[in-house]
């Protein structure tokens, strides 16, 4: 009896040193928040003495975060949209029409994407930007996105639309609907569900982005959170309470959305690594 | 009624098939997703190219001048560093992380209770953004305040303490243990994804015949998973290519280029040193060597399987 309790409770010992490196980094980052710099330095481990705010108080009226976060979430939302409208219609196109010879040379040009590194476009990037006349502008990033989002989306979507049955489309055609009258009243709402997939897949992307929004933006208001928070520590390097202030800032409102998205938002972010 | 019916039919068939073969709507529907993908992904590869023959500071007219940049390349001690550091890259994920992933995702899909905790927890730090934890893992690895030393003193072990992120001899190995700490629980769940969907049948049946515990994982479950284990490898090999947003929060490749990657020591050239040409070069050499390795990995993929089965 006592052997198999044992048995049950093996994988719990294991796997509690692996569950505590990766909460116990966070938790002690949101801690620290709460502390002055002397805690910080004397009682790491401790609660803080008193609930304090005032850490928050300075990282919230030093900065624009306000403006930041409007900026990215801007950014993001435009972005993940227009990525979803494109893939959408570039996905039906491929999978539903009859054009198998130009489909599949579309199909072959999205496939270049997965040998690409995008970092390794960069340079290119931000000379054609700036010639477009989009450096320093939410464009400079938006088009990209959609560019880096869309070979993805299509897959992820076109696997999708391969399985709707042919007889729906006829009964559309049955009904009069033209082909753009199928894909809005047919087949965009069976694929919604996938649809949120794609969504979350992209927009996380997008939100997180750092290294061109690093490079593409240099006005300080119109940065995005990712920017923000690293010039934000490199700004304030010794002032361990502020920073970790910063970071709980960022960190505190993912981590509630993920609590309450839990099942489509591990959904969205593993889906590109099974179709791709 | 015959010819009716067959009438119908085909008036069907060539409206059915207009609806499907309406080049206008393909038009519509293929070109402006197109257009932005080739601007904004094929142009800037095929510029990379280009540019890459050139000696360009990304002021003035390129000139042309070759492969020189390819041969400045292999003389370059500071590139090779940065070489090194993407192939120390791939190896630690290819044969530390991943078998890690595998050996966590048996122990979670074991446990009868907690799983869904345990598979929420783990997943957490993949959908923060990595702009976050590298500044999280920066005030870890910080000199006086972290984590890591403040732990290190609690436990006597003073000796060890160090400026992680500031020696040439641990700053790259930091940087791969964050890596690790954001993209384990990703795979992890993708792993135990597979795991569930492995029929019960299958299992019960290698049970009956005597393999429990690690046997049944070495000779069942891992076996059955092969499929999602060699994504997981392709996944973490492309992903070691792409690294580049992490090393240029926590240390900017320093120091002394001792955590230089190739995609960093790039944005090093271009947009520190101005040699836009050179840059280029790399960005190229990035992209080849990836394919390369990526050829390499489908290459042995389909041979083990070839002959595992």
């Amino acid at each position: 009896m006592t052997f198999k309790k044992l048995k049950q409770a093996a994988p719990h010992l294991v796997l509690l040193p692996y569950i505590l490196i990766v909460l116990y980094p966070l938790w002690f980052v949101i801690l620290a928040s709460m502390k002055n710099n002397t805690e910080i330095f004397n009682d790491p481990w401790g609660l803080p003495a008193a609930l304090s705010l005032q850490n928050y108080r300075d990282a919230l009226t030093n900065s624009y975060i306000g403006h930041y976060f409007a900026n990215s979430l801007f950014i993001g939302v435009t972005a993940t949209l227009s990525t979803l409208f494109l893939s959408m219609t570039i996905a039906y196109a491929v999978t539903r029409m009859r054009f198998p010879v130009l489909s599949k040379a579309v199909y072959g040009l999205l496939l270049i994407s997965l040998l690409i590194p995008p970092a390794s476009l960069l340079i290119p990037l931000y000379t054609l930007v700036k010639d477009l006349g989009m450096y320093n502008t939410p464009m400079a990033l938006i088009f990209p996105y959609i560019s880096f989002g869309i070979p993805l989306t299509v897959f992820v979507l076109a696997a999708f639309l391969k399985s709707i049955p042919n007889e729906l489309e006829e009964a559309g055609v049955m009904d009069g609907l033209s082909t753009f009258g199928i894909l809005g009243r047919i087949i965009m709402p069976l694929t919604q569900p996938t649809l949120v997939t794609v969504f979350i897949l992209n927009f996380i992307n997008n939100w997180n982005e750092f290294v061109m929004a690093n490079l593409f933006l240099s006005n300080e208001k119109l940065r995005t959170l990712p920017v923000a928070i690293v010039a934000f520590a490199d700004k304030f390097n010794m002032n361990y309470g502020a920073m970790t202030a910063a970071i709980a800032i960022s960190i505190i409102p993912v981590i509630i959305i993920f609590a309450i998205l839990q099942k489509q938002i591990i959904e969205g972010v593993t889906a590109g690594s099974v179709k791709g | 009624m015959a010819p009716y019916i067959l009438a119908r039919e085909s008036w069907w068939i060539t409206h059915m098939k207009n609806i499907q073969r309406n080049y206008w709507a393909y038009v519509i529907f293929v070109v402006p997703a197109l257009l932005i993908y080739v601007t904004f992904y094929l142009y800037p590869l095929f510029q990379s190219l280009q540019y890459s023959l050139t000696k360009w500071n990304g002021i003035n007219d390129p000139v042309f001048v070759g492969l020189s940049n390819f041969a400045k390349a292999i003389s370059d001690e500071q590139f090779w560093v940065s070489f090194k550091n993407n192939i120390y890259f791939v190896l630690f994920s290819v044969f530390i992380q991943v078998p890690f992933i595998v050996f966590i995702s048996i122990i979670v899909s074991s446990a009868k209770r907690f799983l869904n905790f345990y598979k929420l927890t783990v997943f957490l730090p993949c959908i923060l953004s990595t702009a976050s934890i590298g500044v999280i893992w920066q005030f870890i690895y910080s000199p006086d305040a972290g984590l890591l030393n403040q732990l290190l003193t609690a436990v006597g072990l003073e000796s060890w303490k160090r400026i992680w992120l500031g020696d040439e001899a641990t700053a790259f190995l930091s940087i791969l243990l964050t890596n690790g700490w954001q993209w384990t629980g990703f795979y992890i769940v993708l792993v135990l994804a597979a795991i569930f969907a492995i029929p019960k049948e299958m299992l019960e049946a290698g049970e009956m015949d005597g393999a429990t515990g690690w046997r049944k994982a070495w000779l069942l479950t891992i076996p059955l998973i092969r499929p999602v284990i060699m994504v997981t490898l392709l996944l973490s090999i492309t992903g070691a290519m792409k690294a580049l947003d992490i090393i240029l929060i926590m240390t900017k490749g320093g120091p002394f280029g001792s955590s230089e990657v190739m995609a960093s020591y790039m944005y090093k050239q271009a947009y520190t040193i101005n040699d836009f040409g050179y840059a280029n070069a790399i960005a190229v050499i990035v992209s080849l060597f990836t394919a390369v390795l990526s050829l390499i990995f489908q290459y042995i993929n389909v041979k083990t399987r070839e002959a595992s089965e």
